[in-house]
């Protein structure tokens, strides 16, 4: 093999490798991370009654590992559910969140529910009871319930302070099939009441935590969960995508062309330099 | 060409693993931060050139290499590489304003405080239960029965009840934890619980119970020396 050959085979690698470098960082930014549950916007009329709707699909689910409520009593050691898997959707003016979740069987008392903070103070996702050290603010919580069959708009601050609000927003409907449970919750992205009801601004990352409950009854004919005895998750994220903002390519585009026009300039100067 | 840049590019690949390699094992140091590194590659950088071009000659030889290589004059096959350089360097301009322009997909960085400072009043308290193998028995059948379910039996934070918190329960095991603290500060974090942490620790997040409304102070320090003991780690101390 001769030097020059050699010299070309290296430089050929070193691009390769340079190009590779570039498209494995696109490749690792374009990963979905399964900490949020991302709300894509849709045109059209959200499937706010239809659990099994195709137009899910086009929302990429987030799993989110569940506990046994362990944190104040009554506890419960263990839950019968073990993972919950969230879709959302929005069409600029409601949101749709359908939950999906294993439940080996369908019972009247079986209830999900979402909760959130409300306004800019942290809420603990335990009913936004006290903290010690910094004043926190209420949750609102969207609670269903199989038998009832409908959407509760409901608010915590600590620890018995759960109260229905005197404004229902939000819409439930739930489907069981094949040992799973498909619940979908609807309500405007905004309220008339931000005092009581979390406020969803379209590109924004918020809070977000659940609770299920296996409406099961065991041999005595007590209910295997019920009240603060469920299966929880502590805070995640939730945003509702904002509609896709293409700048950041318009920039990138630009700079390019900046580098290029650089790049032909230095050399076009080089190479006149040379010639005298 | 390419034997008056070889020295830079010795130099630099030098100077790179001193810093990367060698300072953070010099007893007392610690690693450097990558924007420390490059800072540091910057002079060396800015140092070659300076050196490089103090004179007319010396001028010429270093920059005549990359001239050459730049306006492809009879650098032979070479061209490839240049083809390549010339084609990667705006893609990675292009790259870099992406990211710095387009908004963020990523949730809010989280930067929070694992082990915050505790209230004065939890500072330097001793504990005041005996440390016979008895008391140690004890903490340590108080721990299976309140604080194993997330925990851990094996006191390595994989309990049955862990998978949903985020946070995670803390990891005994690991000696960044409790290895690391006093007593006093556990007996602060059992009694006042997640609710009970400062901002920096983001208390809304924690599912650390707050064992003061169920356990007296005596099983709460008795939970602690079982917890050291079982975990086969010793408090800090100030000796």
């Amino acid at each position: 093999m001769t030097r020059g050959m050699e010299q070309m085979k290296w430089g050929r690698a070193i691009t390769g490798i340079g190009i590779l470098c570039v498209l494995a960082g696109a490749t690792v930014c374009l990963a979905q991370e399964g900490i949020a549950v991302r709300a894509p916007m849709v045109k059209g009329s959200l499937p706010a009654d239809d659990p099994n709707a195709a137009v899910w699909s086009s929302a990429a689910p987030a799993t989110f590992p569940m506990s046994p409520q362990v944190h104040w009593p009554n506890r419960i050691l263990e839950a019968t559910v073990r993972d919950l898997s969230v879709r959302a959707l929005h069409d600029g003016t409601n949101v749709a969140i359908l939950l999906e979740y294993v439940d080996p069987s369908e019972d009247p008392d079986d209830a999900a529910a979402i909760e959130f903070m409300v306004g800019d103070k942290k809420a603990h996702f335990a009913h936004g009871q006290p903290m010690a050290q910094v004043e926190g603010g209420p949750v609102n919580i969207w609670y269903w319930k199989n038998k009832d069959a409908k959407g509760v708009d409901m608010n915590a601050k600590g620890f018995g302070t759960l109260s229905v609000q005197p404004h229902q927003d939000v819409k439930a409907k739930g489907a069981y099939a094949n040992g799973t449970w498909k619940v979908v919750f609807t309500r405007p992205l905004t309220t008339g009441h931000p005092e009581e009801d979390t406020q969803i601004t379209t590109g924004g990352f918020i809070n977000i935590a659940f609770a299920v409950w296996d409406g099961k009854k065991d041999a005595s004919g007590e209910l295997k969960e019920k009240g603060s005895q469920k299966a929880v998750s502590s805070w995640w994220y939730f945003r509702a995508e904002a509609p896709p903002d293409y700048s950041g390519y318009y920039y990138a585009a630009l700079a390019v062309g900046l580098a290029f026009g650089f790049q032909f300039i230095l050399i076009r100067k080089l190479k006149k330099g040379q010639s005298v | 060409m390419g034997g008056s840049l070889l020295k830079p590019v010795i130099l630099i690949g030098i100077v790179y693993t001193i810093l990367k390699f060698v300072v953070p094992n010099i007893p007392g140091s610690a690693p450097l931060p990558a924007s420390l590194i490059f800072l540091y590659l910057m002079l060396t950088t800015s140092g070659i050139v300076i050196f490089a071009t103090l004179s007319g000659e010396s001028k010429d030889a270093f920059w005549g290499p990359i001239q050459r290589f730049l306006t492809g004059e009879n650098i032979g096959s070479l061209q490839v590489l240049r083809y390549g350089v010339l084609l990667l360097f705006p893609l990675i301009v292009g790259w870099q304003t992406y990211h710095s322009t387009a908004t963020s997909d990523a949730p809010p960085a989280e930067n929070r405080t694992i082990h915050p400072a505790p209230p004065g009043e939890y500072t330097g308290l001793s504990n005041p239960v005996a440390k016979t193998p008895d008391t140690i028995q004890q903490g340590k059948g108080f721990y299976a029965a309140f604080c194993s379910p997330c925990h851990g039996g094996k006191f390595d934070g994989k309990g049955p009840a862990a998978r949903g918190f985020n946070p995670p329960p803390a990891n005994f095991s690991d000696p960044t934890t409790i290895a690391m603290l006093q007593e006093s500060y556990l007996f602060w974090r059992i009694k006042k619980g997640g609710v009970g942490l400062p901002i920096e620790g983001m208390p809304w997040k924690s599912a650390m119970p707050r064992w003061e409304v169920e356990l007296p102070d005596e099983w709460i320090w008795k939970i602690i020396m079982g917890e050291y003991d079982g975990a086969h780690q010793s408090p800090r101390t100030w000796e």
